[in-house]
């Protein structure tokens, strides 16, 4: 009895001991610093389409090294809100840019981060797209990221706003340069 | 007098619904004479086995939490998936008395045990990132009966030699598979800076020319 006593003390510390290594150890923690993004600049615009982006850092502000295995926009605009134009959206890593809307699993180191572009597309099906901009209200963009790191796979989300007046300053900077 | 020579040879993506053997008769046939040895990647040979699994498809236990804690961040095993993957194919408790001997032989002096122990897919699965697009969101393992691979690689080409071999940027070369007759450092050593290319450069094939006369000379020689 004092034996099986004793088994289940020393399995308890093990336990203990463990639990607190891991606690200690930590993990990867990632954050999408929205409040530190660079302004949209409208990168193109045409009769009918206008194509504005802007650069999201991010960080792993973690004590682990960390995956992010995939990582999209999702603009939110329900024709119920606005129905003036189309909007497509991507967004493509900084440091190694893609044309494709795909996001390639990336390792990021602790304390490390990098920065994702984000462009936004708006078409307008009659062929004015200043004035469908004209009309536009705030559109809120969740960017949608997955981890794999020491622990269970989980999918979060930051919300940035990219705002009427916003489109319009860099709607009116490009003119301006022009 | 010829000289060895390496082509790597341009494929498509290669897939699980790929078998590598046909894909070398598509891409690379005529490419490939008698005294040449073919060398295949490993990990694109496990992709056409279709040997990669999504860490979303696994359910990591209490033993790959814990003990993916204990590999140092760059190993494969590192994240709760990757160990979870090289569990399923060795053993959970292969790697838990594998790791456990691991330890103890560390604070011996005697390290690498662990890999030793452990299995052979301990050492081959490479975690989500591992492997270009769109397979960087997968865990691929190591391939399955590598020589039995280059085995049919020689039949079907008549070629001198072919291997199956896992190359990295980082100048460590390994052939897994290889046909009889051949010495796996001899071609390890010709594929140390790495023809393959590990990210989009798509060579999965590399043909090293001349490699019997090669061999020869170096017989003459000695």
């Amino acid at each position: 009895m004092e034996f099986l006593a004793f088994l289940f003390i020393v399995v308890g510390i093990v336990l203990v001991v463990l639990w607190l290594y891991i606690v200690r150890q930590g993990d990867a923690e990632f954050d999408f610093l929205v409040d530190q993004r660079t302004e949209f600049a409208l990168n193109e615009l045409t009769k009918d389409k206008a194509v504005f982006s802007c650069v999201v850092p991010f960080l792993n502000k973690g004590t682990q090294d960390g995956t992010i295995m995939d990582c999209y926009p999702r603009h939110l605009m329900p024709f119920e809100y606005y129905k003036g134009c189309h909007i497509q959206s991507r967004l493509t890593l900084e440091s190694n840019r893609r044309d494709d809307g795909y996001w390639e699993a990336l390792i990021v180191f602790k304390t490390t981060g990098d920065a994702v572009v984000l462009t936004l597309t708006f078409t307008d099906g009659n062929g004015d797209i200043k004035q469908a901009l004209a009309g536009i209200p705030d559109m809120p963009i969740d960017l949608v990221y997955q981890v794999v790191a020491r622990s269970d796979w989980y999918i979060s989300k930051k919300r940035l706003v990219m705002s009427a007046a916003e489109i319009q300053a860099a709607l009116h900077r490009a003119g301006a340069e022009q | 007098m010829e000289e060895l020579q390496l082509i790597p040879v341009k494929t498509r993506i290669l897939t699980p619904k790929d078998n590598i053997v046909d894909a070398i008769e598509h891409y690379a046939k005529g490419q490939i004479g008698p005294n040449d040895v073919v060398s295949v990647a490993e990990s694109v040979v496990a992709i056409t086995q279709g040997r990669a699994v999504r860490p979303e498809e696994l359910n990591p236990g209490i033993l790959a939490r814990i003990m993916c804690r204990f590999v140092p961040q760059k190993g494969s095993m590192s994240s709760i998936y990757g160990m979870q993957a090289a569990m399923n194919v060795e053993g959970e408790w292969r790697m838990f008395f594998a790791m456990l001997l691991g330890m103890l032989g560390k604070l011996i002096g005697r390290s690498g045990l662990f890999y030793e122990l452990a299995g052979a897919q301990a050492a081959l699965v490479d975690d989500v990132t591992g492997t270009m697009p769109p397979f960087d969101k997968h865990i691929v393992y190591g391939p399955d009966n590598p020589n039995g691979v280059a085995e049919e690689i020689k039949n079907r080409f008549g070629c001198y030699g072919a291997a199956v071999a896992d190359v990295n940027d980082l100048k460590r070369a390994a052939v897994l598979g290889i046909t009889s007759g051949l010495e796996p450092h001899k071609v390890a050593k010709i594929l140390i800076d790495n023809p393959f290319g590990n990210a989009s450069q798509m060579t999965p094939i590399v043909i090293i020319k001349n490699y019997a006369q090669a061999e020869a000379r170096v017989v003459q020689n000695s």
